[in-house]
């Protein structure tokens, strides 16, 4: 097992934790990971994995857990969930919305903000990851581009592409392969 | 066997379990590496999601560059606005860059040079991540820099996997034309005076040393094959199959109606003992099939079954007589 990450601030000591508690601060790490894959950031990981905490001291100690790993990951799935509804709530997350979307706001037309969380980043390194997205073999890289680039889903995405949803989640780990080869230095 | 790039797609699909959760932990759990590659990968991951706008506006400005650019013909100005679909756009990617040289100076230019003996095949990567397959006895040197990559091929055979980069055109130059490219896949042989080129993917353009500066490069498609030299007037296109040609690196040669004097040369590249036709009767021997390039004893007795020709052992290596 991977040593578990830092403790949240105010995490209970051990001995007067729940067993729920102790087996989350054992898999903190693994949780963390688990919950990265769907966020944007490190950062927004850090976010979700500190409300599982909240949500798993809410949990009492009189609360028989026979399995607690199986439980954390629900948990955590959970607030995925949580977190797809509320971005679907905002949800403008891609270039194209941002220009083709306009909100009428008294009247007035104004063109949505892009998520705050898309940072600016150099302009070469953005050149870099185009041109490693160009080099993709062509449905791995309209698959890539589709679900990761233009927001939509991995069922939009197949949809789109008129192939199982699958297939599309196979062309997405493939172009992470090829992105993660061309792009390492 | 599921690694961090299937783990990251597997979670972030919209059916994913409770099995596969407990699946991502066991495997986070089964070694430290694991975790190290997962969190490689999510940097990546996150990276793309926080520049999607950014590598988006990237890509549809190059695309509108290539749009831009597929109408005028060489040395005419450019018109803004005229968009082409499809395929079009596809060749004019690769004609942006023919058009557009940026004429500076390499800043810091590097140079590395590669050389292989006979029998000897050298796969190299290059710093921009285009692949260059080194057949025997070739000699190039690569420069790059950041306005040009740059390969004199001063002799031999090589397949050349060029990544895209728009900004940098791909050059290949002979001592009997040059070759041009964006990102593509094609092989330059240049042995003996002759110059032959044969494209699997994408476009390039070969321009023939002795031609007028001024003059159209031919332009090459996959499947075509451009020969140049060699004693001909002038360069002469045909239809191939590209995988035949690119076969000697998987180890094997591929021969459509080709004289025994070529295979043999070939073949006396690939190993270092030498194979000799003693007999100028079979020079004229026409062969068509494949070549598994294991050894010479093997491939002379196989090439035995094909043709009227038997195989001794001399001196000088092995001695090809009429059967």
């Amino acid at each position: 097992m991977a040593p578990s990450g830092t403790p949240p601030t105010g995490a209970p000591k051990e001995a007067d934790a729940s067993p729920l508690t102790l087996a989350f601060l054992e898999k903190r790490e693994s949780l963390l990971l688990f919950l990265a894959a769907r966020t944007r950031s490190m950062a927004a990981a850090e976010d979700l994995v500190q409300e599982l905490y909240l949500k798993v001291a809410a949990v009492g100690p009189e609360t028989d857990v026979r399995a607690p790993a199986p439980l954390l990951y629900r948990m955590a799935a959970n607030l995925l969930i949580d977190q797809v509804r509320s971005a679907q709530r905002d949800g403008r997350r891609n270039a194209e919305w941002r220009k083709e979307t306009q909100i009428t706001l008294g009247g007035e037309d104004i063109v949505a903000e892009p998520p705050a969380d898309e940072q600016l980043i150099a302009k070469d390194r953005a050149r870099q990851l185009a041109d490693a997205v160009e080099a993709l073999p062509p449905q791995m890289g309209r698959a890539f581009r589709l679900h990761k680039l233009e927001g939509r889903s991995q069922q939009e995405t197949a949809d789109l592409m008129k192939i199982s949803r699958k297939m599309v989640e196979q062309h997405i780990a493939a172009a992470i392969r090829h992105l993660t080869q061309r792009l390492r230095s | 066997m599921i690694d961090a790039a299937a783990w990251v797609a597997r979670l972030d699909a919209p059916d994913f379990s409770e099995d596969d959760a407990l699946a991502f932990d066991a495997w986070l759990a089964a070694a430290p590496i694991n975790a190290a590659a997962y969190r490689r990968t999510l940097a990546l991951w996150h990276e793309f999601a926080a520049a999607a706008g950014q590598v988006r506006e990237e890509l549809a400005d190059r695309a509108e560059e290539a749009n831009r650019v597929a109408r005028p013909a060489f040395g005419q100005p450019r018109r803004r606005g005229v968009l082409f679909a499809g395929a079009a756009a596809a060749v004019a990617a690769a004609l942006v860059v023919v058009v557009a040289l940026p004429p500076t100076a390499p800043p810091e230019a590097t140079h590395q040079t590669f050389a292989t003996a006979r029998g000897q095949h050298q796969h190299v990567t290059l710093a921009d991540g285009s692949v260059i397959d080194l057949n025997a006895e070739t000699r190039l040197t690569a420069t790059m820099s950041g306005s040009q990559r740059r390969i004199t091929l001063a002799e031999g055979e090589a397949v050349f996997d060029v990544t895209s980069d728009k900004t940098r055109p791909f050059t290949v130059a002979t001592g009997q034309g040059e070759v041009r490219v964006v990102g593509t896949q094609f092989d330059v042989k240049s042995r003996d005076g002759e110059l032959t080129v044969t494209v699997a993917r994408g476009k390039v353009a070969v321009r023939s040393a002795s031609a007028d500066p001024s003059a159209e490069p031919v332009f090459l498609t996959p499947g075509m094959q451009l020969s140049l030299g060699g004693g001909r007037p002038e360069e002469a296109v045909a239809h191939v199959d590209p995988q035949a040609t690119f076969a000697w690196r998987e180890g094997r040669l591929v021969y459509r109606d080709q004289p025994l004097t070529t295979v043999v040369a070939d073949l006396n590249r690939q190993f270092p003992e030498q194979i000799a036709i003693g007999d100028p009767n079979l020079d004229k021997i026409r062969i068509t099939g494949v070549i598994v390039l294991d050894n010479p004893q093997a491939v002379t007795s196989r090439l035995a079954l094909m043709l009227p020709i038997r195989a001794i052992s001399s001196e000088r290596g092995l001695l090809l007589l009429k059967k």
